[in-house]
């Protein structure tokens, strides 16, 4: 039994924006669900489906077995919503804060301190500052409190981590795990790649329909070409050097090496004929290394054959 | 004894030949809080420079200064020959900028916003046309020229936005989080942007999140508290903590970090 | 019960963020004062085709003189002959004139004979500036024409000694007989502060809700919209009903109206502004998504009409016939109306039934048109 279900779901804002073209997907009970993708891409329109605020054009979607349509007052009981531009009320304090999105769900604090304890322990001793003076890290915690206080059974994050500094969003993505072990599903978006390791599945979304939806490492398995990291001491001339090569599907700066995803009909020794072409052209320090594609290489790449 | 301070001017000298930027114990007090908190360090002309740090590190504060927005409490800053303290106006024209948060008119079309700015960093009428027909070409904006910024998808305005910010040829541009939100291949043809630009000898002051960005600077700074915890290139930071990625050498530092904001 | 301690706690929310922006409380809260002083002392308005009642017993030459060149200017329409002295009371509480000019009995007779005529002006007091200005034009209308009765009589002399043409004018002031030039406004002022509370600042403070992010969250719960919105109201009711005590006490204790109708039937009444207002902000709040646009329509479409058309400036008499129709559509203009009656003139409700009754009709359009506008969703 699924918490979350949606069967091609799609909607346009007018005839020109398709934000959404059909898309489906299935979130299991205390599974955590990632969105990947930037921005514009139909990740809030479809959040705001799933979460009650806006019908789709076509399609159908459940959320812990209620529709989405006719019984909207159920679901608007069971879910947690933080959205992409929340911002908790900047002038009343912490404890303001959270009192009062209790009470919006006919709680309290104190009954469900159990369910926040874990974030909200965290922002304590900051009960009486205002919202408006916390800082970007504490604000994330005190959102996500919000969003908890009423025990839902499905979480939906619209961009919790954007702007937010590596540090504070390696810990927000920890609160996450511990959330999901407790049985929480939940369904996060994020335009940061390197996050999309941190989910159990994934969809890649892209111009309002996902490209994959699968484990992290169920994509990863699926990417079948050669991929190689090349690192020299020119870097700018030696991504266009590579560029111009017709063995070379694509190529993209990673870091201090480039990343590039071969032609599929390239020989064994791909690696050493490209060596001593660069060689050839004056690239005498290049090292050139066979490696296993991360995600973002899958979302790239998935990007230049659906273009 | 402050007030000498205050109006003594940079020594002779005090910038070199190959630097543009100077910056002697910079600090910024807001109170009792120590923002800022004396920093130093130089910028090589032509290099990008990472300039890194945690939310509340201090960065954005240290940025509004050196771009003149902010008034600075204490230090001697140089930038592109001229002293932060009494030369601001002539310092902006020298530098530019571009944000996350603001970077274009979107209410206004693809051509107005180039001549708009071009009007602003003062350049003439004769060089804003043919800047305007070099971007749109550039760009490959030509048939867009006449549609609404708003329009255009995320990534096509922040190219924008970064070929407005440099239209003047300035020394330095500071850029203020530039890749937020858009698809890694974007993310990539805007930092191949930047390489363009800084080998054209634009010295580029860049802010990030994106820690695999950080490896595309020549040199990175990293702050911590309101200090600068770190400052060399990519490679040697890796090496001095040990790190396969700037990742871990920004987490090594950061969970430094004892204030909150 | 539950639901019921959720509304509280909504409502409590909203006290924090209107008591929270001190700086804007203290505007809502000083600005009736300012008005109040602001208008006491500098208000002036012109007047045009003021209607003009004439109780003339004998019909003569002279007074048809009189008469001929009231109607004459452009500041004058003469609407009506009254019959009976006893007509005067009624003439002026039916708005068919706001000034009588009454001639003494065998005027003609006295003018001639006697060289001592005696004219009464009556005037309606409540909207002070026009009353002022009248008396002081019919004046000089008069004036003139005594005059020119003097050349002609001394054309026709035939001795050489003829005793001057006097003509007496006595002008009475009704319903406001100090001439207090503030007390009109009082209505007026009334009207605006709470269009604006109410309106705007309602309006105002849900889009923001909407701006931040926070609208989708209150949406996505089991709250009902509605009381999201009623809990949105209650505070700016209540601010309102300061305003409203701020602006009588003031006008009873410094401007000395003497407030000598039902006090009452004049908080009922504004009560019921009040709510129309609010219903109007709400409704706004359903059509526009930022907080420009609703500071905008608010202060175009109710604030700036108020201060035009409702009589609070300028006289509604002396207004384009169109905007005239126009007004009927300003639930201020309605109320100041009431008040005006009942502060002012000092009358019984039943006499600005018909106001009251206009303003529960709009009452129930917007509160309809709000409710058929609401989403439950975005």
């Amino acid at each position: 039994m699924f918490t979350v279900v949606a069967e091609d779901i799609a909607k346009s804002y007018s005839r020109k924006v398709r934000a959404l073209k059909g898309v489906s997907l299935s979130v299991d009970k205390g599974e955590l669900f990632g969105l990947i993708g930037p921005d514009g891409a139909g990740k809030t329109t479809l959040f705001r489906i799933l979460t009650t605020l806006i019908l789709p054009d076509s399609g159908t979607a459940s959320v812990c077995g209620y529709d989405i349509v006719k019984d909207y007052k159920e679901i608007r009981k069971r879910v947690g919503y933080m959205p992409g531009k929340f911002s908790l009320y900047q002038d009343l304090s912490v404890r303001e804060n959270i009192n009062f999105f209790a009470t919006l769900f006919g709680t309290n604090l104190k009954d469900n301190y159990e369910t926040v304890k874990d974030i909200y322990s965290q922002i304590e001793p900051f009960e009486r500052r205002k919202a408006g003076a916390l800082s970007g890290g504490m604000k994330q915690k005190l959102a996500l409190s919000c969003a908890l206080i009423h025990r839902p059974d499905v979480l939906f994050l619209d961009e919790p981590t954007t702007g937010v500094d590596p540090v504070s969003r390696k810990e927000f993505w920890a609160m996450l795990k511990r959330l999901k072990e407790q049985g929480l599903s939940i369904i996060v978006s994020t335009p940061y790649m390197d996050e999309a390791t941190l989910c159990d599945r994934i969809a890649l979304i892209r111009n309002g329909s996902f490209m994959d939806t699968d484990s992290p490492s169920g994509i990863i398995s699926k990417f079948d070409r050669t991929l190689l990291s090349v690192k020299g001491s020119r870097m700018p001339a030696l991504l266009k050097a590579l560029r111009a090569d017709d063995r070379v599907h694509s190529c993209f700066a990673f870091g201090d090496t480039h990343h590039i995803v071969m032609n599929k009909s390239v020989s064994a020794d791909v690696i050493g004929s490209l060596h001593s072409s660069l060689l050839a052209r004056g690239f005498d320090d290049v090292e050139i290394k066979s490696i296993a594609p991360n995600i973002e290489d899958c979302y790239m790449y998935l990007d230049t054959i659906n273009r | 004894m402050k007030f000498r301070k205050f109006i003594q001017p940079l020594e002779e000298g005090f910038l070199s030949e190959g630097d543009v930027i100077r910056a002697e114990g910079l600090t910024k007090q807001f109170g009792n809080f120590t923002a800022v908190d004396h920093i130093s360090f130089t910028v090589h002309k032509g290099e990008i420079f990472g300039f890194l740090g945690a939310n509340g590190a201090g960065k954005t504060t240290a940025m509004k200064m050196l771009c003149g927005i902010s008034t600075m409490t204490d230090g001697q800053v140089c930038i592109a020959g001229y002293d932060l303290k009494w030369h601001v106006r002539r310092i902006k024209r020298e530098i530019g900028y571009m944000s996350q948060k603001f970077s274009l008119y979107e209410d206004l079309k693809v051509w107005e916003n180039i001549r708009l700015f071009g009007g602003i960093y003062g350049l003439k009428e004769d060089e804003i046309e043919r800047k305007t027909e070099l971007l749109l070409d550039r760009l490959d904006l030509r048939k867009q020229k006449n549609s609404l910024v708003r329009s255009l998808p995320l990534g096509w305005k922040q190219k924008l936005a970064f070929s407005v910010a440099i239209i003047h040829n300035p020394k330095i541009v500071f850029l203020d989080e530039p890749t937020g939100g858009v698809d890694p291949a974007t993310r990539r043809g805007f930092w191949e942007m930047i390489y363009d630009a800084a080998e054209q000898g634009i010295t580029i002051f860049v802010t990030t999140h994106y820690m695999d960005e950080a490896e595309y600077c020549d040199r990175v700074s990293i702050m911590v508290d309101g200090r600068i915890e770190a400052l060399d290139t990519p490679a040697r930071l890796k090496e001095m903590y040990n790190s396969d990625n700037m990742d871990q050498v920004f987490h090594t530092l950061a969970r430094r970090a004892k204030r909150d904001e | 019960m539950k639901s019921f301690r959720t509304f509280i706690s909504f409502v409590k929310k909203e006290f924090s963020h209107i008591l929270r922006d001190t700086r804007t409380l203290m505007v809502l809260l000083v600005m009736p004062v300012v008005m109040i002083l602001l208008f006491g002392f500098a208000l002036s308005t012109e007047l045009k085709s003021v209607k003009v009642a004439v109780y003339a017993p004998s019909m003569d030459v002279i007074t048809e003189r009189i008469v001929t060149q009231v109607d004459a200017s452009p500041y004058f329409t003469v609407s009506h002959y009254i019959k009976e002295k006893s007509g005067f009371e009624r003439v002026m509480l039916s708005n068919k004139a706001q000034v009588i000019i009454a001639f003494e009995e065998n005027f003609y007779h006295r003018v001639v004979h006697d060289g001592q005529g005696a004219i009464q002006i009556l005037v309606d007091g409540t909207d002070m500036n026009i009353g002022q200005m009248a008396t002081f034009y019919l004046n000089s209308i008069i004036a003139s024409c005594r005059q020119e009765l003097m050349m002609e009589s001394m054309l026709n002399a035939t001795e050489t000694l003829l005793p001057p043409v006097m003509i007496n004018v006595n002008t009475k002031m009704l319903y406001n007989p100090q001439m207090k030039s503030s007390f009109n406004f009082v209505p007026g002022v009334m009207g605006m502060i709470l269009m604006l509370v109410c309106a705007m600042m309602t309006s105002v403070s849900i889009v923001r809700e909407k701006q931040r992010g926070t609208m989708e969250v209150l949406l996505v719960s089991p709250v009902k919209p509605v009381s999201i919105i009623l809990a949105k109201a209650i505070p700016y009711f209540t601010l309102s009903v300061v305003n409203l005590v701020t602006i009588i006490f003031l006008s009873v204790h410094l401007l000395k109206v003497p407030l000598s109708g039902s006090l009452f039937w004049v908080i009922v009444v504004s009560m019921l502004f009040i709510m129309v207002s609010l219903s109007l902000g709400i409704f706004v709040s359903t059509i526009v998504n930022t907080q420009e646009e609703a500071i905008l329509i608010s202060s175009m479409v109710f604030m700036l009409p108020t201060l035009l058309l409702s009589g609070m400036l300028f006289p509604i008499e002396s207004i384009p016939v169109v905007l005239q129709y126009v007004s009927h559509f300003i639930p201020a203009k309605w109320y100041i109306e009431a008040m005006k009656v009942m502060m002012i003139q000092g009358l019984d409700i039943r006499y600005c039934m018909d106001s009251v009754l206009i303003l529960c009709g709009f009452l129930v359009v917007i509160v309809s048109a709000s409710i058929l506008t609401f989403k439950n969703r975005l």
